[in-house]
């Protein structure tokens, strides 16, 4: 089996990395390398961006900070936000993205996934996926950034993903994002029951909290906050994790 | 001066960024005409075995490859470029392979998942003169075949059950994960396999 992986997720607008409270204020935090190299220095084990560029301008300038990116890790990073046809696979691909993250569009049109996977293959296809609890559909998927709900129920949703050629699930629960109360374990634990790796999202607050998800059954654990505001560096959190059990990739940082 | 294989398939631009920072020379190639004979060549390649090597034979590249590996030309071969240079593939039972390394590659499972994503551990299985340490390390791999162990293999890891992580034979290399994203340890398989297929660095890095 392999590690346990720690990913750091950086929302990136107009080329800059940004921070958001509720989605308002966002604050500029710096330029996507310099912030990727500290995390590759750290061992992180992937980063995780998502633009959420609304404009053409963002658009634009992101092969560049794409490109740059590339460069300079010596781990592997993940762009998703606003992909919307088997050609933004390509390009993301092309300019050095490791792998490449669906959302709203995969709802709109699953066949994308298939066209994706057929196209650049499975393992760059990562299909990200917002949930919240719910009454009659045990969870229910959200897109457009959790702004607008579908009539998707979670679960019969991954499973499909898996069908169609997703090679990774970046699941996050809406409910507990941003709570620093702890991932949703039990979403967790039907997830994991999928053949495709599950990274868990969303409410990350303390070093228990990671371990739990991952003895929940996922593959991988993904947050913002703790790690841009050094509240739990990664090194930390990696020690801990590997201290109780977890296979964790430690070693000295890269010094190229 | 290393040549990389643009064929359309395999992140170029990580790779380009580790030689660079690892300070060895490099052009891209969209056809082996472009391509000097006497180079190191690099084949990437990402994503469907049956996809790349139909690729490689419409633009040339397929047969421009046999004739090399088949005088011993230093050639190095990344994630499915090992796969590449392996006898076939049960991915695309159809597509021959260059049939340097023994062995056919395989999918991975059952009882694991696959795709085989992220680092696993790898270790040395045999001395060979392109590497100087035999301390185990961590790779990363996003694979779903691989190849079964064989005579060619110098490093082996195992997910579900034991693969080539790094095959050689003579003056060909291949690596199942991606040296350029496998942080330190990856970097410095990768410089020493450049070194050994006869590159020496512009710059220290």
């Amino acid at each position: 089996m392999p590690a346990k992986r720690v990913i750091p997720c950086l929302d990136v607008k107009d080329g800059r990395v940004v921070k958001g409270v509720r989605f308002l204020n966002l604050r500029d935090l710096g330029g996507p390398v310099e912030l990727a190299r500290r995390y590759d220095a750290e061992g992180a084990d992937e980063v995780t961006f998502l633009d959420i560029s609304a404009s053409e301008e963002g658009r634009g300038t992101q092969e560049v900070w794409v490109r740059q990116v590339a460069r300079e890790l010596t781990i592997p990073f993940t762009v998703g936000g606003g992909v919307a046809t088997p050609e933004d696979f390509t390009r993301l691909l092309r300019n050095g993205a490791d792998k490449v993250a669906v959302n709203t569009a995969a709802v709109r049109n699953p066949s994308l996934v298939r066209q994706a996977a057929d196209r650049v293959g499975s393992q760059c296809v990562v299909a990200a996926v917002d949930v919240k609890r719910d009454g009659n559909l045990g969870w229910r998927v959200f897109i457009k950034g959790g702004k607008e709900a579908t009539e998707l129920a979670a679960l019969p949703w991954l499973q499909r993903l898996q069908e169609l050629g997703a090679g990774e699930l970046l699941l996050t629960s809406m409910d507990r994002d941003g709570t620093l109360e702890g991932f949703d374990l039990e979403l967790l634990r039907a997830a994991a029951r999928l053949e495709i790796p599950v990274i868990a999202s969303g409410g990350a607050g303390t070093e228990a909290h990671f371990l739990e998800a991952l003895e929940a059954g996922a593959d991988a654990v993904l947050a913002a906050t703790l790690f841009h505001e050094g509240t739990l560096p990664i090194p930390r959190l990696k020690r801990f994790l590997s201290a109780r059990g977890q296979l964790m990739r430690l070693e000295e940082p890269c010094s190229l | 001066m290393i040549t990389l294989l643009d064929y359309g398939a395999g992140n170029l631009a990580s790779l380009e960024g580790a030689l660079g920072k690892l300070g060895y020379a490099f052009q891209r190639a969209e056809r082996p005409d472009l391509a000097s004979p006497e180079s190191l060549w690099v084949l990437p390649g990402d994503g469907h075995f049956g996809a790349a090597q139909r690729s490689l034979a419409a633009s040339g590249w397929w047969a421009a490859l046999g004739s090399r590996v088949a005088l011993d030309l230093p050639t190095l071969g990344i994630c499915v470029g090992l796969q590449l240079l392996a006898e076939g593939s049960e991915e695309a039972p159809e597509a021959p392979g260059l049939g340097v390394f023994p062995g056919r590659v395989r999918r991975l499972g059952p009882g694991v998942k696959v795709p085989h994503m992220g680092w696993s551990m790898a270790a040395q299985t045999r001395p060979h003169p392109a590497f100087q340490r035999d301390a185990p390390g961590w790779l990363y791999f996003v694979h779903s075949f691989a190849l079964d162990l064989a005579s060619s293999t110098v490093f082996s890891a195992e997910h579900g059950r034991a693969f080539t992580a790094v095959a050689a034979q003579g003056r060909v290399l291949g690596f199942q994960p991606h040296p350029e994203k496998s942080g330190a340890f990856g970097r410095n398989l990768l410089d020493q396999s450049l070194r050994w297929l006869g590159e020496t660095p512009e710059v220290t890095a």
